[in-house]
């Protein structure tokens, strides 16, 4: 008998707080979902057996574990907000005479109950939906649709295992608030808060790192740079973004109270003053919307820019049907050998080959200093960014391939470089010097450098004499990591469809393998998959984790508005009884609550805005050149985002309205 | 002419499930002349806090009406009743109503601000005022930084700064101590000195006993009057004591 009242005050504790949970239920049982599908799909049989499918897998392993781990921050967040509402609740049963372990039972039902219809509704949505989302999966990799449904036990359990430890941490957590706290304190509503103090130097502090942030992102020049800068610029966004949305905002909002003309207008009286509060309570969730929005923005428009440019990224990557490239030319088969023994092979199986590209060259990496590049490893890590590519080439294979004549002379050079100007008349390398006769603007060869991070730079010397000298200097600098002249052979398929090119890329692997040679054979058709298999999991693992970033902003606003409501009920009911007339009302609390929930937004935009040339710069890294084709994802992205994020605040903003009129009808009671 | 003029007003609620009707005034008749200092007593559910926002236009009579100087408030529109209630009234509450992302400045200025004054407009009229209620010192506090009696005459101060044809309190010293609500009772007097008109809607024997004349309401009706006189405070108080003990024990009416 006693246990059931428990129950059942905690039944009506739930439906009398509606408000509050039901948006929290749903919260549960989509990140619930989320999880069983994620982790479903890590764990999918026939997944991991398509070709690409090892690269997805990891893909999904990664989404699985930041899922779980965002899943509990944000239950935990949303949860200590549900308890701070309820405090006065709380304290109420405790002078009522229920003691701190009766509350406790009472919370242990409710968590109960919370958590058994987070599993029901949410596995048993989890497994419907995880259909469908394998459907996509599949058609966003192109990969064959296979009939049947398949339902993990195992991620079942997982997921059951993790909620459930989830909600026992939020439990333990909603004990030691209630037992902290005396029921006096449970009973007192928030009375007088401090106006907040202005930070000037956090402020300040603030606009250096978003300055220094945004400035790393257009300053940055190569893609080497940018990778190693890019974490350090996100670093200092983000710190940028929480200082200023505490310190900056309260900042400016107390200079714009002390200039007297502007403040002692009705609308902007009233809204610069509930600002000051509404920023002291809020700045950190609005900044972690803010960052949220960012992530969520800048993971789509990049994955989705790579998926629908993957045409480009793999003829960028693989600018050829079929790619040979031979370590050791000078032993084991010679360059000649390798043009035909694959030119007898397509041959064999009655392929027609065009577009013959072939040739002799040396290739090492050195760390360039203005017009010097130095070979010497005791740099070390802090000369990475000045690391290059040197591919050398002699003029006759240049001629050969280009069919320009440049007639070189001793000790000159053509520089090609594939990312960078090159500024230099000269170039200095081990005791050589080299003038340089001409900065070549285009060079179609490069194939070489396609799969490189490192930036590039092709050199074409007059002859085999130069390139030799060349090769016996880094082989005395490099010791046992020198390279060897290496040749390399690419060809188009004349006229036939991809499954001509992957017998023949297989046909070719069997040849060469016979051989002993010291190379590899790559295939653009042979590789679609994988590519495939990567972008597309990227692809599909941003529009999730965008999704539950969204859902998590939507959830982190929905509760603001809702709690501010409160407190502004009790406010405007004071301004009404002054003289604030009923439309002026809806203003202010129109333009307080548009400021709020829009500011997140606009920075967000101002970010990635910043963000797209570093990211622009990252892209080419994933061999998408594509810039434009960046620019409009992004842009789609965003306008995506907004839409939600509108349709998000009229429903919000509509029970903010209620909450506020309803201090007015109760006063009229 | 008289300044205030309630006739035959009549306030019935109806419950949210319709039904039940409860009616709170009856049938309320008075008036109050310019420079009056009237305090309204009844006990708790006499109808005194409906009669107050009937009096306020915070709410509509079901019956009768009421007249400030001559205007009825029932054929404001709704758009004009806050301006109205800005220009005409001013409210001295009980818990203060004092906003607390306000400092007590702007506290004060906020139906000037409202009304659209300028600062300097504003200002002209904060100084001397801050000085007479002997808050100017405290102008840059907030609420929570002051005392119960400090924010009470902060609140005075904002209900006198529209410079307001009639300033209606409700219960003004029911959460001062004994010490503050003399501070404040000897500054109503001031200020109806000064031909202020004032109404006030109290529990408190000692708050009525400053007043001109006492209505007594019962039942949702004017059931008695007192007027002071040529009464020292000290006899108002008793008769008023008096008053209260025969309304209690269902004596005669002389209404």
């Amino acid at each position: 008998m006693r246990k059931f009242f428990y129950a059942k005050l905690a039944l009506i504790n739930l439906k009398k707080n509606k408000r509050a949970y039901v948006p929290y239920l749903l919260t549960c049982i989509g990140t619930t979902m989320m999880y069983y599908i994620m982790l479903a799909l890590s764990k999918n049989s026939g997944l991991s057996q398509m070709a690409g499918g090892t690269a997805l897998m990891s893909i999904m392993n990664l989404g699985t574990t930041v899922i779980g781990i965002f899943s509990f921050i944000f239950l935990f967040y949303t949860n200590s907000f549900l308890i701070k509402q309820r405090k006065k609740e709380f304290g109420l049963y405790n002078i009522l005479g229920l003691e701190k372990k009766h509350i406790s039972k009472v919370l242990g039902y409710e968590t109960l109950f919370l958590f058994l219809a987070t599993m029901v509704l949410g596995l048993a949505g989890g497994i419907l939906f995880s259909k469908l989302v394998f459907l996509l999966v599949l058609k966003l990799l192109h990969f064959e649709v296979v009939f049947g449904f398949e339902i993990s036990l195992s991620a079942l359990a997982s997921t059951a295992i993790l909620f459930a430890a989830i909600f026992l941490v939020l439990y333990l957590n909603n004990l030691r608030q209630i037992h902290l706290a005396k029921p006096v304190e449970l009973l007192r509503a928030n009375a007088g808060e401090k106006e907040p103090k202005t930070k000037w130097l956090l402020a300040i502090f603030g606009l250096l790192c978003l300055g220094g942030g945004y400035g790393i992102s257009v300053g940055v020049k190569d893609p080497l740079s940018a990778l190693s800068l890019f974490f350090l610029a996100v670093i200092l966004v983000i710190i940028g973004t929480y200082s200023l949305f505490t310190a900056g905002s309260i900042a400016l909002l107390k200079m714009l109270r002390r200039r007297r003309s502007y403040y002692y207008k009705t609308n902007h009286f009233i809204s610069v003053s509930g600002m000051i509060y509404r920023m002291k309570q809020n700045a950190a969730g609005l900044a972690s919307i803010c960052i949220l929005s960012t992530a969520v923005l800048v993971m789509l428009s990049s994955t989705g820019s790579l998926y629908a440019g993957m045409q480009d990224v793999l003829t960028t990557r693989y600018p050829r049907n079929i790619l040979i490239t031979n370590h050791d030319s000078t032993s084991s088969l010679q360059s000649g050998e390798m043009r035909h023994l694959a030119d007898e092979t397509a041959a064999r199986l009655g392929i027609a080959i065009e577009n013959k590209a072939g040739y002799t060259y040396l290739s090492f990496a050195a760390a360039q200093f203005d017009d010097t590049f130095s070979t010497d490893s005791s740099l070390g890590i802090s000369a990475y960014d000045k690391l290059r590519e040197l591919y050398f080439l002699t003029e006759d294979e240049y001629t050969a391939l280009t069919g320009r004549q440049t007639s070189l002379q001793e000790g000159e050079i053509l520089i090609y470089p594939n990312r960078m100007d090159y500024p230099y008349d000269t170039v200095n390398l081990f005791d050589f010097s080299f003038r340089v006769k001409e900065v070549l603007k285009e060079f179609d060869e490069c194939s070489l450098s396609a799969m490189n991070i490192a930036s590039s730079y092709y050199i074409i010397v007059p002859d085999e004499a130069a390139l030799s000298r060349i090769d016996a200097a880094q082989r005395e600098a490099y010791g046992d990591d020198a390279s060897n002249i290496e040749s390399f052979y690419g060809f188009d398929l004349a006229n036939h469809g991809p499954q001509a090119e992957i017998s023949l890329y297989e046909a070719l692997n069997a040849a060469f393998s016979q051989t002993g040679w010291d190379g590899f054979i790559e295939s653009r058709e042979a590789n679609r998959n994988d590519f495939y298999g990567t972008y597309g999991g990227l692809f599909f693992l941003g529009i999730f984790l965008g999704l539950l970033f969204l859902m998590a902003t939507v959830l982190i606003i929905y509760y603001k508005q809702i709690s501010e409501g409160y407190d502004d009920q009790a406010r405007f009911e004071i301004m009404q009884k002054v003289g604030l007339s009923r439309a002026q009302i809806k203003r202010a609390i129109h333009s307080q609550v548009l400021t709020v929930f829009f500011l997140p937004l606009i920075t967000a935009g101002v970010h990635i805005c910043f963000a797209f040339p570093v990211i622009a710069r990252l892209l080419p890294l994933l061999n998408l050149h594509n810039t434009p084709l960046f620019a409009l994802s992004t842009l789609i992205c965003f306008l995506i985002f907004a839409v939600f994020y509108a349709i998000v605040y009229v429903l919000t903003a509509r029970s903010y309205y209620k909450i506020v009129n309803q201090g007015g009808q109760a006063e009229r009671m | 002419m008289a300044l205030l003029e309630v006739r035959h007003l009549q306030k019935v609620y109806t419950t949210r499930f319709g039904g039940n009707t409860i009616q709170a005034l009856a049938d309320v008749n008075f008036t109050v002349e310019q420079g009056e200092y009237v305090a309204i007593m009844g006990e708790s559910g006499s109808g005194k806090t409906t009669l107050l926002n009937l009096l306020a236009a915070l709410d509509r009579p079901t019956g009768g009406e009421i007249l400030l100087n001559g205007q009825n408030l029932s054929s404001l529109k709704e758009k004009e009743i806050s301006a109205f209630r800005r220009d005409n009234l001013g409210f001295v509450f009980q818990d203060f109503n004092l906003l607390d992302t306000f400092s007590l400045r702007d506290n004060i200025v906020l139906p000037l601000v409202l009304s659209g004054k300028t600062w300097r407009q504003m200002e002209a009229k904060l100084t001397p005022l801050a000085e007479k209620l002997g808050i100017l010192p405290l102008l840059d506090k907030y609420p929570y930084e002051v005392s119960g009696g400090q924010k009470q005459r902060a609140a005075v101060a904002r209900a006198l700064i529209t410079e307001p044809q009639l300033i209606l309190a409700d219960e003004p010293t029911g959460a001062l101590d004994s010490h503050a609500s003399d501070e404040l009772l000897r500054l109503f007097d001031s200020v109806h000195a000064e031909g202020q008109t004032l109404l006030m809607v109290t529990h408190s024997v000692k708050a009525a006993s400053h007043a001109r004349r006492v209505l007594f309401i019962k039942d949702g009706e004017v059931y008695h009057q007192l007027y002071r006189a040529g009464l020292s405070t000290g006899e108002l108080y008793q008769k008023i004591s008096d008053t209260l003990t025969m309304i209690a024990t269902g004596g005669v009416r002389h209404a």
